[in-house]
Formats: C-alpha cells, sequence, structure tokens
C-alpha cells in the first residue's frame, strides 16, 4: 500500500464548487469529505491555491 | 537642517546639480521629507526653489535608482526616513511626501497635487463649507464622500471662475491661504496660462454664419496660422475695401451697454432675485453688477486698445473642429450670447407663472450660467428628482429667445412640452412638436420646438413632411437649445445636431454625466464646460431629496447552482445567479420587514424571467413590457392607494418612465451589468420620495448580490457613481431572522433543485435583459423612457392528449392552478364597482338633467 501525503481544506460551499470543477480539469482531490471539507494532494496545495485566488479575483472591481 | 537645504539647493542651479549626481540626490530628497516639527517658515525660503528641486527629485524617484545615503544621518532623522523608504514605494509616483506643510496646516484643509491639479480638501474641517463654495467655483468636483472631497482644476472651470470675475490673483492667493503645502509652481502656472488666454477669442452666431472674433488682430493671426483653422476659413467673396480687411473683416466692437455697473459686493449675492419670476432680468443685472465689477475693468481696457473687433467666417461644418483645436491650442473660444442686445432675433413673450418657485440650488446653477449678464452655454448637473426641467424652462424665460428643446424620446418630448405649459405661461401656439407622428411649427416669429435627438440628428431618408421641418428648423438662427440627458447622446450624433442647428447659446442637463465609454470630455468642446454640479448629500441634508440608506446583501450561492453557473456559459450564468434560492429568500424577507414597517416598495428586475418567476411566487404584482396598458394603469393604482398592495415587481421600464413618489424602499434582483447610470436612475424613484420632510425619515435601497459571481463585479461598478456622490453602502452578509421566516420559500434542497430545473430549461432567451421593452422610432438606443411595450405576446395553445371520458369530466379530474400570478386576481376583479346606494343616486342625477335639458 502506497501512502499519498494529503491536505486537509476547510473552504466554503462555493469555493468547493470551484474546487471540484478544477478538479475536472486536473484530478487533486483524494476525499470530497462534506460540504465545507476536501482532502487534496500535498503536492498539488500551492497550484491550486493560485488558480483558486484568480478565479476569485475575477469577480472583484477595482477602481482603475 | 532641511531649511538649510532649501537654501542651498535652490541658491545653486538645482536642475543641473540634480543630472550629474541623480543617484544620491533621491536619498537627499528622503532627508527633505524628514521636516522637523517646525518646519521653517516659507516666507523666507524661496517658494520656487523647494517646488524645484522636488519636482525633479520626484522625477528620480521614479527611476527609482535607490543606493545607500552619501551623507550620514543623525538617528531620529534616518529612523524617519527609514520609515519614509517602507511605504513610498507603495505610491510609486504618486508619492509627494516632499511636499512641505506649512508651520499650521492643520488648520488649512485641503492639499493639491503639483502633477494634475487635484486638490483634496478636509470636508470635516471647521472651514470646509466656504473651502467648498471656493472649490466649486474654481474646480470640478470629482468625488465627494463623507469626509474627503476630492475636486479638479481644470482649463474649463477656470474659465468658468474667470468669467465669474474671479480673478488670477486672487484665485492663487486664496488657494495658498487654504492650503496645507504652497500652490506648486506647476499650478500657479497652469491658473496663470487658463485665466490670461481666457476671453481673447469668442465665436459669433450673426446672421446664420460663423464667425470666429477678436479684438486682437494677432491672436487670429495665430490662429490662422493653425492648420486646422485655416482650412475650416470660408474666404468670403473680396468686397471689402479697408486695409485690414485683406486679411479680416472688421466691424465695430459690440457697446456693452448697460452690463458693467459697478456694484457694492452683497453678502447675499447668491440670493440675487431669481426668485422672483416676474422680472428675472433685474436678478440677473445685480449679479451681473458684482461679477462686472471685478470683469469689467478688464473688458473695458480691450475696448480702448481698438475699437474694431475682427472677425473671419468659417465653415458651419468645422466648427467643433476649430473649437477643439482652439482648446488645444490653449485659445479657448468664448461662447457667449449676449440675448438683452440680439435685436436681430425676435423676442418671445415667456415668462414663470407669477407661482412658480424655484428652488436656491436651481437658482445657484441658472447664475453660473447667466453670471455676467449673458448667457453661457454648458452642462448643469442635477440629481433626477431635483427638478432640472424648471432649470431648463427657467433659463429659456430668462433668454426669451425662439428655443429648441431636444431629449431622447417622443414620451419625454410629450413631457417636456407639458411640464412647459405647467410652469410658464406660454400658450399651445407658441410651442411646437416634431417626433415621428407629430410634425409641427409654432405660430409668429418665435417659439419653442420639442423634439428628439434621433428626429434632427436622421440622415437617412425622411419624409417629406419632416424635410419640410428639418427645413424650418435649420433655416433659423436659435436663441437657445436646450439638451436634455445629454449624457446618453452618441458623439456622432451629437455633432450633427450641433452642426445643423445653429443655436446661441446651449444648455446640457444631466443627471449623471458618467459613460461607461470615454465619451464625457467631447461634451466639453460641442456644448461647454460643466457649469454646477449639486451635490446631493447637501440637497438630501436640506430635504430637497430624501435620504437614502444604501445597502448591498450578499447572497450566497446554494452548491447546486454554484455548481451550476461554474458550467454554463455566460448568458444562462446570469439567470443562475438571478434565480438563486437565497437571493430568493432575502427577498423574500426585505419585503416581509419593510412592509411591515409600512414602506412601499418596489422591486426591480431587468431580467424578465426573474421577475415573473419572483413575483408569482412571493405573489406580488408586476409590470413588464408583455403587461397591458389597462392592467399597468390598474396595478399602478392599485399601489398608489391601497394599503394592502405595498410592493410590485418593475421591470426595465420603470427606471424612468414611471414616477411612483409613494415608494420609499427599493430592492434590486437583477440589473445592467455594470451601468452606473441605471443605478443612479434607480436611487432616483424614491429620491423625490413624498414622506422625505417626515422627521427621521429614510429611504432604502438594497442590492441583491450572489457571493462569488460576476455579479459582485458588476455591482460595486454601478455603485461608484453614487459613492462618489457622497452614498455608503452598507454591505450586509446576513440577514438576522431569515431563518425564522414562517412561509420562507425554498427552504429546503427539494424545491431548491426543482427550482434549478426550472432555470435550465429555460429558453436561452430568457437570460437577456430588458428583451421587454421596444423602441419606437425617434427613440435613442438603449434609453428606456418609451411607454410603449412590445406587442401583447398571446399564449400559444397547447395540445395534450387524453381520453374522452377524462376531458369530459368523467374521471373527476378537477383543474387546479398552481402559482397564480397576482396580476390576475386583480384584473378579474376590477376597479371595486359603486356602492349601491350611490349607483342608484347617480342614476337619478343623470336622468334628472335629462329631463333639465328636454324641458
Amino acid at each position: 500500500m502506497r501512502a499519498i501525503k494529503g491536505i486537509l481544506l476547510t473552504c466554503d460551499a462555493a469555493v468547493k464548487q470551484i474546487l471540484l470543477i478544477m478538479n475536472e480539469k486536473e484530478s487533486f482531490i483524494i476525499e470530497d469529505l462534506d460540504d465545507h471539507h476536501v482532502v487534496i494532494k500535498a503536492e498539488h496545495e500551492w497550484r491550486v491555491r493560485q488558480d483558486l485566488e484568480s478565479e476569485l479575483e475575477k469577480n472583484t472591481y477595482s477602481v482603475d | 537642517m532641511s531649511g538649510k537645504r532649501y537654501s542651498e539647493a535652490g541658491s545653486s542651479q538645482p536642475a543641473k546639480r540634480q543630472r550629474t549626481d541623480g543617484d544620491d540626490e533621491f536619498h537627499l530628497a528622503n532627508e527633505d521629507d524628514v521636516i522637523p516639527p517646525s518646519p521653517p517658515d516659507t516666507s523666507y525660503v524661496p517658494r520656487g526653489a523647494t517646488i524645484n528641486l522636488g519636482a525633479l527629485t520626484r522625477k528620480l524617484a521614479e527611476t527609482k535608482t535607490s543606493k545607500t545615503s552619501r551623507q550620514p544621518v543623525s538617528s531620529s532623522d534616518g529612523h524617519r526616513q527609514q520609515q519614509d523608504k517602507l511605504i513610498s514605494y507603495i505610491f510609486m509616483n504618486q508619492d509627494f511626501s516632499w511636499l512641505h506643510l506649512k508651520a499650521d496646516h492643520t488648520s488649512r484643509p485641503l492639499w493639491i497635487s503639483p502633477e494634475d491639479g487635484h486638490i483634496i480638501l478636509e470636508a470635516f474641517s471647521p472651514i470646509a463649507e466656504q473651502a467648498q463654495d471656493f472649490l466649486t467655483a474654481i474646480a470640478e468636483p470629482v468625488s465627494r464622500p463623507a469626509m474627503i472631497h476630492e475636486y479638479k482644476l481644470t482649463s474649463y472651470s477656470l474659465y468658468a471662475a474667470v468669467s465669474v470675475g474671479l480673478q488670477t490673483n486672487d484665485i492663487i492667493e486664496v488657494l495658498n491661504r487654504l492650503s496645507k503645502v504652497p500652490v506648486p509652481d506647476s499650478i500657479v502656472e497652469f491658473i496663470r496660462n487658463c485665466t490670461l488666454s481666457y476671453g481673447k477669442v469668442k465665436l459669433v452666431l450673426k446672421h446664420n454664419r460663423y464667425f470666429v472674433e477678436s479684438s486682437h488682430p494677432e491672436t487670429l493671426q495665430v490662429l490662422l496660422r493653425d492648420n486646422v483653422i485655416r482650412e475650416a476659413r470660408l474666404i468670403s467673396a473680396p468686397t471689402d475695401q479697408s486695409i485690414k480687411a485683406t486679411t479680416f473683416t472688421t466691424s465695430k466692437a459690440p457697446t456693452r451697454g448697460d452690463l458693467v455697473i459697478p456694484g457694492t459686493k452683497e453678502s447675499e449675492k447668491k440670493k440675487a432675485d431669481s426668485t422672483d419670476p416676474a422680472a428675472p432680468q433685474n436678478g440677473k443685472t445685480s449679479d451681473a453688477d458684482l461679477f462686472t465689477s471685478v470683469v469689467g475693468v478688464e473688458s473695458d481696457e480691450i475696448d480702448e486698445d481698438d475699437d474694431n473687433v475682427h472677425a473671419f467666417e468659417i465653415k458651419d461644418d468645422r466648427i467643433d473642429d476649430v473649437k477643439k483645436r482652439c482648446n488645444e491650442i490653449e485659445y479657448p473660444m468664448l461662447e457667449e450670447y449676449d440675448f438683452r442686445n440680439d435685436t436681430i432675433n425676435a423676442n418671445l413673450d415667456i415668462d414663470l407663472k407669477p407661482a412658480t418657485v424655484i428652488r436656491p440650488y436651481q437658482e445657484t446653477s441658472l447664475s453660473k450660467m447667466f453670471g455676467n449678464g449673458r448667457a453661457r452655454s454648458g452642462i448643469i448637473v442635477l440629481p433626477c428628482g431635483a427638478g432640472k426641467t424648471l432649470v431648463g424652462i427657467t433659463a429659456a424665460c430668462t433668454i426669451k429667445k425662439s428655443c429648441l428643446v431636444l431629449c431622447t424620446s417622443s414620451v419625454s418630448v410629450m413631457q417636456w412640452k407639458q411640464q412647459f405649459m405647467q410652469w410658464s405661461n406660454i400658450t399651445d401656439r407658441q410651442i411646437a412638436v416634431f417626433t415621428a407622428d407629430q410634425k409641427e411649427k409654432f405660430a409668429g416669429e418665435s417659439g419653442i420646438v420639442v423634439s428628439t435627438y434621433s428626429m434632427v440628428a436622421n440622415t437617412h431618408n425622411r419624409s417629406h413632411e419632416s424635410k419640410k421641418m428639418m427645413e424650418f428648423l435649420t433655416s433659423r438662427e436659435w436663441g437657445f437649445i436646450l439638451l436634455d440627458e445629454v449624457h446618453v447622446v452618441p458623439a456622432a450624433m451629437f455633432r450633427r445636431v450641433v452642426t445643423t442647428i445653429k443655436a446661441h447659446s446651449k444648455l446640457g442637463l444631466t443627471a449623471t454625466l458618467v459613460r461607461e465609454d470615454d465619451k464625457i470630455a467631447d461634451l466639453n468642446y460641442m456644448i461647454g464646460p460643466k457649469l454646477y454640479e449639486a451635490n446631493w448629500m447637501d440637497l438630501a441634508a436640506k430635504g430637497h431629496i430624501a435620504n437614502v440608506q444604501c445597502a448591498e446583501v450578499w447572497c450566497p450561492m446554494t452548491p447546486e447552482f454554484y455548481h451550476q453557473y461554474l458550467v454554463e456559459q455566460s448568458r444562462k450564468r446570469m439567470l443562475l445567479y438571478c434565480m438563486n434560492p437565497n437571493k430568493f429568500q432575502s427577498c423574500q424577507f426585505l419585503i416581509k420587514y419593510h412592509e411591515d414597517r409600512g414602506d412601499k416598495i418596489i422591486v426591480f428586475s431587468d431580467n424578465v424571467f426573474a421577475l415573473e418567476a419572483y413575483a408569482r411566487r412571493l405573489g406580488k404584482l408586476f409590470i413588464h413590457g408583455g403587461v397591458g396598458q389597462v392592467e399597468r394603469m390598474l396595478i399602478l393604482s392599485k399601489f398608489q392607494h391601497d394599503p394592502r398592495v405595498n410592493t410590485i415587481f418593475l421591470s426595465k421600464v420603470g427606471d424612468t418612465s414611471i414616477d411612483l413618489p409613494e415608494a420609499t424602499c427599493l430592492i434590486q434582483i437583477s440589473s445592467h451589468f455594470g451601468s452606473r447610470r441605471q443605478e443612479a436612475q434607480r436611487l432616483g424613484r424614491i429620491l423625490r420620495a413624498k414622506r422625505r420632510n417626515d422627521e427621521g425619515f429614510n429611504a432604502f435601497f438594497y442590492s441583491l448580490v450572489s457571493k462569488d459571481t460576476q455579479e459582485m463585479y458588476y455591482s460595486t461598478k454601478r455603485q461608484q457613481f453614487l459613492i462618489d456622490q457622497g452614498y455608503a453602502f452598507k454591505v450586509i452578509t446576513h440577514l438576522d431572522g431569515l431563518e425564522n421566516l414562517d412561509d420562507l420559500v425554498y427552504r429546503t434542497q427539494d424545491e431548491q433543485i426543482e427550482l434549478l430545473q426550472s432555470v435550465l430549461i429555460a429558453n436561452d432567451n430568457d437570460a437577456d435583459l430588458g428583451s421587454d421593452v421596444r423602441a419606437v422610432e425617434g427613440d435613442l438606443a438603449g434609453t428606456v423612457t418609451s411607454k410603449d411595450f412590445g406587442p401583447t405576446k398571446f399564449p400559444a395553445a397547447q395540445r395534450t392528449t387524453g381520453s374522452l371520458s377524462a376531458l369530459s369530466g368523467g374521471q373527476h379530474m378537477s383543474y387546479v392552478e398552481q402559482n397564480k400570478s397576482a396580476n390576475k386576481a386583480i384584473s378579474r376583479a376590477g376597479p371595486a364597482p359603486r356602492h349601491k346606494l350611490f349607483a342608484k343616486r347617480d342614476k337619478d342625477k343623470a336622468s334628472a338633467r335629462k329631463e333639465a335639458t328636454k324641458g
């Protein structure tokens, strides 16, 4: 049995939906626990955070 | 230490030194920033020197050449320097920490940016009010929230300042007195340049031809050296004899008449009696008096220099280019109309009705327009519901010449005509309407024509009648042209209007001088500068418009909806975030909450599908394009008079054309992307609330926004205009007590999924916004002022299969309609029949009358 290093992410319901969509492109979710918790592969954590950030940034208006 | 530094830098040539060892000088600047608590008295430090040094160090700061400091600094200074370094990179080239504060800066209310002429005002300062009065006279307001205001010095605003009689040195001196920092040299120079060249060149309309006029032939020579202007020049037949006439036509300078009467300064100059409608002229002259006491001197000098004015004619269709070019080469053309001395155009007998009273801010705006006894062209910005129409009418009554009013749609044409009849003593014969359906001319030599932009600007083939009407419009000289909703008109259309119609003065009216494109600047040379912009907060404080509490309610998307949202394409997305069950619940909660408070509520939705779904589910009345005229009137009157009907749902049709002074609460569930104008227009629906003068009355304006969607982006963008006007949006992330609502809709997941299904099977077209509104010929695209909606749709017939016995009722089948529209209930009921007693009495009366006429 090979062990996979995982990280527990706590997020709100909407972010979890974004994660699920992202997961379809490139799989990184190990276990989908409930509406607010997922376990993801540790090596993907940084990339996932980056992508999530840019995705959420799209809905923010800045004055310039 | 810093004091020494200044004088040193000032005495040697700072520019050269800077260039030779720029790297080190950068840090020198930082040292200069380290101002000891008591800065040197600016009076003995040459001001130019400090600024020059500053400007250069800033330039160097931009290149971001940073090395270690050459000179050792004391420990405390070093600490400050460290601090400056820590933060100054954040501001990049906006870092103005090198500006030196005056010793008593805390008691002075404003800063001036040396770069772009922006002025930042502390609105909480005790002398802020006086400072504001001054700033609105010399600068344009950019943003006016509660505490800090921002103004901008522009050449236009300075021209306006000079033309009302402020003098260059006074402007600079007062600015300096109010400013925390010495007025930067760049700004002083800017002010001098703008104010000196002002008024040298005039654009004059004579006998239907445009002339560029000046009493300085040299100035005209300068202008003619410019290519654009030379090409636009119309060479008239060489019948002139004088020597100068080879270049220009020369004529006697127009006498200034009784305008220059040096008056004493009255403390209440704004109170000049333009409220007295019987004698607006008198009011204007007394205004003129005090202004000309300053301005008149200058004008007299010009007259002494040369009694003659020189002019050359320019082609009609190049007016715009010439005007624009003149601004570029800093010889702005003055467009003033001396209407009282105009004997060529016939006077129009028009006055405000004696009962008409105009409000103080309307007076102020008009006094800016007629500041020196002449009509100046420009734009007046007043909030929705603050009486723009009356300002326009009063202006027309002051000029008393033929007047052309242009608006955006045929509906507002009729409204303008009706308003003219209501406020002024004009007769039906003198006011004419030119729309697609009606083409009238006024009787007599002068009058008023009301039309739409597209009717006048239309270049396509016209009917014979319109052609004749256009000839009538273009053949004559207009004293005054009134442009309603001036911000929505496309620049090209505008240019056609301005060039085909010959008018002496133009006045633009608008509530929101914002556009989503950058065409605003064009208005400046096509019409004129912004003459006046009302402070919304001020008007609200004085009770002219209602106090409004704005709030943005964040509704989280349910997981199912959000999942679909992420999967779907853009058009359906919109429908998904409108129909978000949490938004539904919030809407229901807010309606319930405000109905219990006794508010009358309007719910706005641009999306017709969502509108109908909400209204049906919540059992409220709704109006959209598909609702027939009769039903609509019925619903509106129910809303106004029936205490049981406190909420209606309106689509885009309600943005402008429906006036409901009863409404005190607004809820937005769907809107037109990031349109700042729509937001302001919708807010305008409750600004004229009837109850606004009640003690402690507040109107409420809610935007429901689905979290984590594009709507968040649009919502913030939409608010920008209102924020600049000083409104603050509260964000509500959770509505307290929402869960405890008894009949909360879509409480269970099953219901929510059912709703999602209905959204998913909805037609793609249902996601469109404002699909229910049809434009009439003559309306501007994108304006929703039309009351004529699209054709009423009849529901298509449906086919179902079933056995004969079942269809004839043999199987005990009954028909129940679920989720009925509340509209149907009232239209069936119709207006309540009169009580039997009165009905009988009416009948008796009628028969008695019949008898009487017979006998």
